[in-house]
This record gives C-alpha cells, structure tokens and sequence, in this order.
C-alpha cells in the first residue's frame, strides 16, 4: 500500500512538471491520474494536516473567501495546503495534495483550506474528516433554476449528518440557515446589522423567498443583497438565527470599512457580497483562534484577485476588472459603479462556453436597466465576446442610447474600443472563459503604457 | 389607461426562466412605436376579465407550480378558451404552454391533467433536452426564423394532426426531439419551448404580436423600427447553430 501512495504521488508530481513545461495550467490531471493508481491518495494525505480541515462551499464568494482566509493563515506563520483558482471539484482537491506534499507524502501542515464545489462536498466528506464547513450562501445559478439547489442542499445535510463538523452559516440566508434544523451539528452564524445599503424592497431575487419548512412566503424587513437579508416567515417561526459575529458600522467608499464585532477590518474590496466574503473570513479566522490584529493586518493588505475586481492603469484611466456569472453578481457590480461619481466606459465580455453556462438568459434576471441611470453616467457600452449580440440587445432594452451601443466580438477589438471611449473611468466585466484572456489584453496595455506608474490603491 | 395592456399570469409562480424579456422587448416596442403599455400582474384568485386585457404572456415555472397554476385556470378554463378563440394574442412558454393540452404525465407517471384547449400530450422525462436551438416559422406569410434556448424535461406529443406547431426544428429538439415541430400556433396563440428572451432576438415575433395587438383596436401601426442590433443578435446565434 505504501508503494502505491509514493507512485501515485510520483505520477501526479510527473504530471505537475509535465505540464508546467508544455506552459499547461491544468490542475485536473494529476489529481485524476494519482486517484487511479491510488483511489485513497487523498485520505492518506489529509492525514498529514496536524491542526484543522476546513471546506469552503457555497454559491458565491466561496474562491475570494478561502483566499483570504489563507492569507491569515499564512500571515498567522501557519502551514496550509490550498487548492487555488477553480479547481474546486475532488479531483482539483486531490491534485493540491499533491503538489504539495513531498515524495514519500509524510509532509506535515497546519491547515488544509478546501475551496468545494457545492455537490463535491458529499464525495470529499467521504473521505476526508474536517472540523469545519462554511456555507457563504445559496444562489440561483444556471442549473438552479430546475430545483438543482434543492437537490444539492439535500445531498450536503445528508453528508454532514451523524458527524461532529461545525458548521459556519450566512444568518442572512434563508436557504442556508435551516442547516441545523435537521442536523442537529453545532452551527456558528454570521450575518449584518442595519446597514445604510439595505433595501426595503426588491425586485432582483426570486429563491428563496418562500420558507423551506412550510412552503409560505418570507416577509423581508430589509434586503442587504438579493435574498440575503432581515426575514421572518408569515405562517411558521422560521426566521434569521442569532448572530455570534455581526457585522455593522458598513461603509463602502467604495472601498470597505466595517466592524466584525469588536474588530475594525478594512479591505481594498468593493462591493456588498465582498463585505460577505471578508465577514464569513473574519468569523472563519475568530473560530480557529487567530488573534485580531493579524486578521486586521492580513485583510488590510489582501489584493483582489484575477476579476475578482482588480485594478489596471491605462492611457492614466482607472480601469476595473471584474468576473461577472450571474444575475446577482451583474447586479452587484453595477450597484458599485454608483459609488464612482465619475463617468464610465462599461465592457462585457460574455461567452457561452461551458465554464460560463450555455444559456445566456440570465442577463435578463439583471437589472441592467441601473446603467441607464444619469448618476451611474455610462458613456459608452462595448459588448464583445461568443454573445456580444445578446447584451446588446439588452443594453438596448435597458434603456441606453443604441449609438452608445459598441459591438466587438474579438476581445482585442473590444477592449481597445473601451478604453478609447470618452468615461473617465473603465469598467470591464468579463464572463468565466473570457476572463484570462481579458486580463492578457489589460496587462499588455498596461505594460505598453508605461510612462504611467502603477496604481495599485483602492482608494477612489 | 395606457394604450395597450398586456397580462403578466402568475409571475410569482411562473418565473422559473428570465422570461420577462419578452415583457421589456413588448412594452419597450409599443413605445418606440408611440404606444404606451401596462404591464398586469394576474396573481391567483384574480378575477379574469380578458375585456381589457390586449395579450396575455404567462412564463415556465416548477412541476409544482404548474399544478397551483392549473387549479386556478381550471375554474376560469372556458372564458380563457373563448378569448383565445376570438384571437387574444397571447405567449406561453415552456410549462405555462404544457398547460395548454390534454394532459401532463410527471415523474412518477401520474397524470397531473391539463386545460385541453389543444390535443397534445406532454411526459416528463429525467433527461433534459437542452440547447440553443433554431426553427423556422411563417408569421403573417413570411417565412422567417426563429432562434433560442431551450431547456426542458417535457415531451410534448400531438394527438391530433390539425393541431398546429409554431414552427420546423432545423437544429435543436422541440416539442419531443423527435417529430421536428416545436410548439403550438393557434389564431395569435403561440406557446414555445423556447424560453428566456425569445422576442427581444427576434424582432419579428415581438411585432407579430404588437401588430395583432394593434389590428384588433382598428390600428394599423407602419412605422419601421431599427432592428440592426437585434439582428445582429439574430446572426450571431443562427451562425453559432449552422456555421457557413
Ligand atoms: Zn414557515
């Protein structure tokens, strides 16, 4: 059995180098291939993390949450094993491990940090055994829309059950929050406070508003963002669990500023869902005892990453990069953009490939119209990408001038027609598959540009 | 009172798809053509007078939904049946337009029943037929094509050959992924698999229905809109389908 870990880790390291040689960047295949020869590479090599295992699941947030959390992690002086960068599934999981690990797999680590896909998390509890899982919240994607998300909150209740995981749960979340009605495991909750954000209504959301236990409608006192908010059942006692981390005093200028309980974080993020993120962080971080000042000083310094709103300079203009998935996410970004008081050249890029999902419909949940809005001041919309048509159209429909209407299907094409446009600032929001090569194009520009120093303060 | 007033069925119930493009794409063309328009949300219980109702559009929602939508139309099946009859334009899609027949046969195989203003059959199946999809349809004697997504565990079979579909599957599935029809088309009745933003990319059907709207208020509406972008739109996915 032993020679069978270290060839399978053999073949998973080959596979690391192979693939780093031919500039591959594929996190699958060693994973898949170690899996093969040893089918019980991971739970073996789990067995070398010393303090804590820790999933990340959910529908948003989960890669800018885990992230972060290894930030502290690290700035902590600790060890973790992470698997980065959308390889979320058992197989990317299993491919961390081994990068990781050394050839005889006997290197031992502090902490592992696994960023799961939602309907992984019952395939990876099988075999690894963590302390915690954290749910940063349950949103209508792609497949939701055909009870899908049901169908995966059943799967992880029946997972977690009959185990002694700590659950960490988005109070705000009424597709969340039920977790520990039928599993009775000791659940630690975070949500806000009153923020001067909120919304008293809300055309954006649609799951969620009925409750899970008796079917009737949730009466909301506020929205913090889409279905994340201050509810209570009209028929039954379900509503919003007590808090053990609250977080208040929100201020978005655009960059946060808020309070965990008695902990100041600030954060170059931007953004409602991302006060989300850094909340679900912080109480991550409280829970495995790490002290406030350096959750402060880790959040404090932490950069976005890769379209997860990142900052370029060129021709001297601001310009934003963001990933963008989903009607909420759309929505979110464009609810940013009123926080810039200046004028804006708006991008998409959106491709229908199978990273992004085929159906491109759910521009049509967003409320795009906020564009059109004289405050927000869009100049120009440069549509680009595999369905540059569709956002057109709905830019169109939405209310903005078709002659402020640019289509570009090549991204180059695109890119350099928005950074052209007459907005002071550039805001370019790219689906999945068309992310990496949107960000080549910025860096390069960037680059070409360097008479201008880089910026890289969040401060607007 | 606005120019012309569509009815939203159901929204709350039937939402399941970002249908309420087809909603903006009518009211913001009935104002490009200089027309104003209300949209009606018809919630259950509503009482249903189709005199001052210009088109009736009604969205897909889950087998449950579909079911409390069924117990509500039942009870007001005859006067829905009379107005379609006298040519209410009307657009339902995907489950709404299952509804529309004799009856739904679900997972388990239990027949949920139907509306049976039309002789078609829809089982429910596990597999789902998924995909962008292209049909070609004559609307007002055109010939003309129709692009779109479909998404659906629904097969729908027809019983009877005088029932007609609202177009040819050139590429896709349809009704069953079988017989090539998609839909149903009746006098201006059209219930499609199609969902999401089917009339803003194709501006032909949205106008299909405006102009009926219009016909049966005595207007005859002349004017052309710029269609270039949602052409374009048209393009790109048909080229997408059928690579030339
Ligand atoms: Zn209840």
């Amino acid at each position: 059995m032993k020679l069978r870990v270290i060839l399978a880790i053999l073949a998973g390291k080959l596979v690391i180098f192979l693939s780093r040689i031919l500039g591959n960047q594929g996190t699958a295949m060693p994973g898949k291939l170690s899996r093969k020869i040893y089918p019980g590479i991971l739970s073996a090599l789990a067995k070398n993390i010393t303090d804590e295992i820790i999933i990340v699941t959910g529908t948003n947030g989960k890669t800018t949450t885990t992230n972060m959390i290894a930030e502290i992690i690290k700035e902590k002086g600790y060890t973790v094993v992470h698997n980065k960068a959308g390889s979320n599934m058992i197989i990317g999981i299993t491919s961390a491990f081994i990068q990781n690990t050394n050839l005889t797999g006997t290197k031992k680590f502090n902490y592992a940090l696994l960023e799961t896909d939602e309907a992984n998390v019952p395939l990876l509890l099988k075999e690894v055994k963590p302390r915690v899982v954290l749910i940063t919240n349950f949103f209508a994607d792609q497949l939701d829309r055909f009870g899908a998300i049901d169908y995966i909150i059943n799967l992880i209740k029946d997972a977690v059950r009959n185990t002694d995981i700590e659950l960490v749960l988005n109070a705000d979340d009424p597709l969340v929050t039920h977790f520990h009605h039928e599993t009775g495991l000791h659940c630690w909750y975070f949500g806000f406070s009153d923020t001067e954000y909120d919304n008293t209504s809300s055309t954006e959301n649609r799951e969620g508003r009925y409750c899970v236990f008796c079917g009737h409608e949730l009466n909301y006192e506020r929205y913090h963002y889409a279905q994340l908010g201050k509810f209570h059942c009209s028929a039954c006692t379900n509503k919003n669990p007590d808090y053990n981390f609250i977080g208040h005093n929100l201020k978005m200028r655009p960059s946060i500023d808020f309070q965990v309980n008695n902990i100041r974080i600030t954060s170059p993020y931007q953004g409602f869902y991302n006060a989300y993120n850094l909340l679900a962080t912080v109480s991550l971080a409280k829970l495995i005892g790490i002290e406030d000042e350096i959750i402060q000083t880790a959040l404090a310094k932490y950069q976005p990453q890769a379209g997860r709103m990142e900052k370029f300079t060129i021709n001297g203009k601001e310009t934003i990069l963001i990933l963008v998935k989903n009607p909420a996410g759309l929505n979110q970004t464009m609810a940013t953009m009123k926080y810039y008081a200046t004028s804006k050249n708006l991008f998409l890029a959106l491709n229908d490939n199978a990273g992004d999902g085929r159906d491109i419909s759910w521009i049509w949940d967003a409320d795009v119209e906020m564009i059109s809005d004289k405050n927000i001041a869009v100049k120009k919309v440069v549509c680009s990408g595999l369905r540059s048509g569709d956002f057109a159209v709905r830019a169109k429909y939405a209310g903005i001038n078709p002659d402020d209407i640019i289509i570009k299907t090549p991204l180059q094409e695109g890119i350099k027609a928005v950074v052209n446009g007459p907005g002071e600032i550039n805001y370019i929001l790219s689906t999945y598959s068309a992310l990496f090569e949107t960000r080549k194009i910025l860096t390069a520009m960037e680059r070409e540009n360097t008479e201008t120093p880089k910026q890289l303060t969040a401060e607007a | 009172m606005a120019d012309f007033i569509i009815a939203h069925m159901y929204p709350d119930l039937m939402n399941l798809y970002s249908d309420r493009g087809n909603l903006i794409c009518l009211e913001k063309r009935l104002n490009w053509y200089g027309y104003s328009c209300e949209i009606k949300l018809v919630s259950p219980g509503d009482n249903s007078d189709y005199k001052n109702i210009d088109m009736l559009f009604m969205g897909s929602g889950s087998e449950r939904e579909q079911g409390l939508v069924y117990q509500e139309l039942i009870k007001k099946a005859d006067q829905l049946k009379a107005a379609i009859d006298d040519g209410l334009p009307a657009l339902f899609i995907a489950g709404a337009y299952q509804l529309l027949g004799n009856s739904y046969i679900d997972s388990d195989g239990t027949n949920l029943g139907g509306l049976s203003f039309f002789d078609f059959y829809t089982r429910s199946s596990k597999e789902r037929l998924t995909g962008n999809i292209l049909i070609n349809t004559v609307l007002n004697e055109q010939e003309l094509s129709v692009v779109g997504f479909e998404n659906h565990g629904g097969r729908t079979y027809f019983e009877d050959s005088k029932v007609k579909p609202f177009g040819t599957v050139i590429s896709g599935y349809g009704n069953n992924g079988e017989d090539k029809t998609e839909g149903i088309f009746y006098n201006n009745l059209i219930g499609t698999y199609l969902h999401g933003p089917l009339l803003p990319k194709n501006p032909s059907v949205a106008d299909f229905f405006i102009n009926a709207m219009a016909l049966r208020k005595g207007i005859e509406i002349t004017t052309k809109l710029n269609d270039d972008i949602e052409n374009y739109a048209h393009e790109q996915i048909k080229d997408k389908i059928l690579p030339s």
